[in-house]
C-alpha cells in the first residue's frame, strides 16, 4: 500500500486544478467498482453497487497550493495561498506548477521574522525577465509544493498526506471490501481546501442516507503543543465535532460500535479548528446524518504531514467493516 | 402549560449545539398539546404542524426559534482527573472561573471550574481574563472515576436555576434562544383562538450557535412561503449605548433591512399598530448572525422577517428577559400568522 500512498502523494493537485490526480485514481479504483463518473465541479464518484440505502464516502483529492498574482519585470512571481497555507511553512520549499517548472520561495528583507506575510515573499523560478518567466507561467496558474514522499518506516512523511492518504485508504477499501452493506458511492472530491465545495454539490447529487468522510486530523502528542487527545499510532479517529461539524450522534455510536465488534483501535476527535467534508454532507438538502474518521496526522499543512502506517492500515479495517455493516439510524 | 412555566423547564434542561436530545424532547411533548403534529428532520430539529383552514393551496409560514445552547466539551482527561475542555459556540471565557458546571458524561456529574486563588496569581496578572485553556473542570473525583464516567467529547452546561426577578423579569442559562421557543408557544396557544388559512410550522432549531445549521435544512425540507425566525438582541442594560440596545417589557424588537422582506415587515408594523401591540424598530444593515441569514437563501429564496427579544447579558448564564415581550412578540406573530392568506404570499414576489 505504500507505493499506492507514494503515487497518490506526488501527484500534482491543487484545489480547483486536480485533473492530474483524478486520472491517477481513476485508473486505481476502475477494477474494483461498477461505475465511474466525474460531475461538473470535477468530483470523482465510483459506485459499488451491494443494494440497500446509499453510502456516501468523502476523501479529498485536493491539495494546498498557491496562485501566482503577477509576474515582476525581472520575472519574479507573487502569490497567494489557495487554501490554509502559512508564510513560514513556505521558507526554504519549493513548488511545482502543473507543466512541471519549478520555483522556490524567496522573501524580501525583513526587520523582524514575525512580519513575514504572504505578500513579502516570492517565487524564484530561475529566469531573469518577465519574458522568459511568461514562456512558463502565467497569471492565474496554480502551483503545489514540491516534496518527495518518505517512508520512516513505522511513520510516513510527506505533503498532501492532507488528504491522499483518506484516498489512498478508501481506494484500498474499495479493493478489499466483500460484502458491501450499501451501493456505495466513493467520492474522490475537489476543493475540500477552499471551502468543502466538491462535497457538497456531490451529496446534492446522490443524496445518499448516510455520509462518512475520511480525513486526517491533528494530534496533542508533540512537544509543548495545543491540548488534544490524539496521538499518532493510537488507531484512526471517530470524530466529535470540528468547526464545520458536530457528527450525527448516531452515526458516532454507530461508528464505534463498528469499531467495538471488530477489535479496531480508535479514538475520539475533539478537533478545536479545521473543516471536513461531512460538514457539507451533514447540511446537504433536509439533512444527511454524517460522521468522520480522521487519520492522526502532525504537522498538517506543511511540506511534511505525518502519518503512521498502523493508524492508516486500521483506517483500511474501519472503512471496510463500515462498508460491510448496515446504518441503523 | 403556562408559557413562563414552560420557559423555566426549557431553559434548565440541557440542549448544547449538537446534543439538543434532551431539550428537545421536552419541546416535542408540549409542542404535541398545541399542535396537529409534530416530528423531527435528520439534524433534530423539532417540527410542530398547526394545520391552517380552508381548502387548495394554503400558505405555508415557518416560524424558527433555536433550542440550542452554548456550552462546553471535553477536549482531555489529565492524569489527575481534571477535565481540559473547548468551547461549543461563543462562549465568554471571562464568565467561567468560579462556575459551577454538569458534566454530561455517562451520567451527569456536577464539577467546578476553578483557578489558582488571588493569593498565588503574581501581581500583574491579577487583572486579566482567565484564557479558556489555562482552565480545567474539577469533579472531585479520583481519575480511575472520571475515566469510567467521562469521554473526551463530553458536553458541559454551566449549573444554573431559573430565577424571578421581580414580576416580570426572568433569568437563566439559555434564554437565548430558548426565549423564542416560548414566543412560539405563545402564538401557537394564539392561534387557537383566531382564524388563520396558512399552515404554521413552529420550528425549534438546532446548531444556531455553531453556524445556523438546523434551520439550513429545516426551511430546505418545509419549504415554506415565508419565514420569521425569532431570536434574542441586545436588551437595555448599563454601560451599552442606548442604540445598540432595545428596551426591555417593551414589546418585540422587529428587524429591517436587506434581509428581510419589506412587506413582511410593513405588515408585522401594521398589525402591531392595529392590536396596541408594543414594539421597537431594528435597522439591520447586514447580517444578522440569526437563522434568518440561512433561511433568506434556500431554494429559490424565502421571503423572511426577524422579531427579537431583548436579553441582557447575552451569551453568559445569567441571561435575562421579560416575560412582558415574550407575550407581546407572541400575539403579534399570531395575528400575523391569521392576516395571511394566498393574495398576500402572491404580493411577497410583486417587486
Amino acid at each position: 500500500m505504500k507505493e499506492l500512498i507514494k503515487r497518490l502523494v506526488e501527484t500534482y493537485g491543487p484545489a480547483g486544478s486536480e485533473e492530474s490526480i483524478r486520472e491517477v485514481i481513476m485508473e486505481e479504483v476502475r477494477p474494483y467498482v461498477d461505475e465511474l463518473h466525474v460531475d461538473a465541479l470535477g468530483n470523482l464518484i465510483a459506485l459499488k453497487r451491494g443494494g440497500g440505502k446509499k453510502l456516501m464516502l468523502a476523501s479529498h483529492m485536493d491539495e494546498i497550493g498557491v496562485m501566482v498574482t503577477s509576474i515582476d519585470e525581472n520575472g519574479f512571481l507573487r502569490f497567494y495561498g489557495v487554501g490554509g497555507i502559512s508564510p513560514f511553512s513556505l521558507i526554504g520549499n519549493r513548488c511545482y506548477f502543473a507543466n512541471g517548472t519549478v520555483g522556490v520561495f524567496g522573501m524580501e528583507r525583513l526587520d523582524a521574522m514575525k512580519d513575514l506575510t504572504m505578500n513579502k515573499m516570492f517565487i524564484d523560478i530561475g529566469v531573469d525577465s518577465r519574458e522568459a518567466a511568461l514562456e512558463k507561467v502565467k497569471v492565474g496558474d496554480v502551483a503545489a509544493i514540491k516534496r518527495e514522499f518518505c517512508d520512516l518506516g513505522k511513520r510516513l512523511v510527506s505533503k498532501a498526506m492532507d488528504d491522499r492518504i483518506a484516498c489512498a485508504i478508501q481506494i484500498e477499501a474499495l479493493k478489499q471490501v466483500q460484502n458491501p452493506a450499501y451501493d456505495i458511492y466513493a467520492v474522490f472530491t475537489t476543493q475540500e481546501e477552499v471551502g468543502l465545495r466538491g462535497a457538497r454539490v456531490a451529496a446534492y447529487g446522490i443524496t445518499p442516507d448516510i455520509g462518512i468522510a475520511v480525513d486526517v486530523t491533528r494530534t496533542g502528542d508533540t512537544p509543548k503543543c495545543a491540548t488534544m487527545a490524539v496521538c499518532l499510532g493510537k488507531g484512526p479517529t471517530v470524530k466529535v465535532r470540528d468547526s464545520s461539524v458536530l457528527c450525527t450522534p448516531a452515526v458516532r455510536r454507530h461508528m464505534e460500535e463498528v469499531a467495538k465488534a471488530n477489535d479496531i483501535p480508535y479514538q475520539l476527535e475533539v478537533l478545536e479548528a479545521g473543516g471536513t467534508d461531512a460538514g457539507a454532507i451533514q447540511l446537504t438538502k433536509s439533512g444527511i446524518p454524517a460522521g468522520v474518521m480522521s487519520i492522526p496526522c502532525r504537522y498538517i499543512h506543511t511540506a511534511s504531514e505525518m502519518v503512521d502506517y498502523d493508524d492508516v492500515l486500521n483506517g483500511v479495517r474501519f472503512l471496510v467493516k463500515l462498508m460491510e455493516t448496515e446504518y441503523q439510524g | 402549560m403556562q408559557t413562563k412555566e414552560f420557559l423555566k423547564q426549557m431553559v434548565e434542561a440541557t440542549g448544547v449545539s449538537g446534543s439538543e436530545c434532551r431539550v428537545a424532547d421536552f419541546i416535542s411533548r408540549v409542542y404535541g398539546e398545541v399542535c396537529d403534529d409534530v416530528r423531527r428532520d435528520v439534524l433534530g430539529n423539532v417540527i410542530g404542524f398547526k394545520k391552517g383552514s380552508g381548502e387548495g393551496k394554503r400558505p405555508a409560514i415557518m416560524l424558527a426559534g433555536h433550542m440550542d445552547e452554548i456550552g462546553l466539551m471535553v477536549t482531555q482527561i489529565d492524569d489527575k482527573g481534571f477535565l481540559k475542555f473547548t468551547q461549543v459556540g461563543g462562549v465568554d471565557q471571562r464568565t467561567l472561573v468560579a462556575q459551577e458546571v454538569v458534566v454530561h458524561g455517562r451520567e451527569d456529574l456536577v464539577g467546578v471550574i476553578g483557578h489558582k486563588p488571588p493569593h498565588l496569581v503574581p501581581p500583574e496578572d491579577r487583572n486579566k481574563a482567565i484564557p479558556m485553556n489555562e482552565l480545567q473542570i474539577d469533579l472531585g473525583l479520583p481519575v480511575e472515576r472520571v475515566k469510567e464516567l467521562v469521554r473526551v467529547g463530553d458536553v458541559v452546561t454551566v449549573k444554573r436555576s431559573f430565577v424571578e426577578l421581580g414580576k416580570d423579569i426572568v433569568s437563566c442559562k439559555a434564554m437565548d434562544d430558548r426565549a423564542a421557543v416560548a414566543v412560539i408557544y405563545e402564538c401557537l396557544q394564539e392561534l387557537r383562538k383566531l382564524r388563520h388559512t396558512a399552515d404554521v410550522y413552529a420550528v425549534a432549531t438546532t446548531q444556531e450557535e455553531v453556524g445556523l445549521r438546523g434551520a439550513t435544512v429545516s426551511t430546505y425540507g418545509i419549504n415554506p412561503d415565508i419565514g420569521i425566525a425569532i431570536d434574542v438582541c441586545h436588551g437595555a442594560m448599563p454601560g451599552v449605548p442606548e442604540q445598540d440596545t432595545a428596551p426591555m417589557g417593551k414589546g418585540p424588537s422587529i428587524a429591517f433591512g436587506a434581509n428581510i422582506h419589506s412587506k413582511v415587515f410593513d405588515q408585522l408594523v401594521k398589525l402591531a399598530k392595529e392590536y396596541n401591540i408594543p414594539y421597537t424598530l431594528d435597522p439591520t444593515p447586514a447580517g444578522t448572525g440569526t437563522d434568518l441569514w440561512a433561511m433568506q437563501v434556500v431554494r429559490a429564496g424565502i421571503p423572511t422577517a426577524l422579531l427579537s427579544i431583548p436579553c441582557r447579558y447575552m451569551h453568559t448564564s445569567v441571561e435575562t428577559v421579560s416575560m412582558t415581550d415574550i407575550k407581546l412578540s407572541g400575539r403579534l406573530l399570531a395575528y400575523f400568522i391569521a392576516s395571511v392568506d394566498a393574495a398576500f404570499v402572491e404580493g411577497l414576489l410583486c417587486y
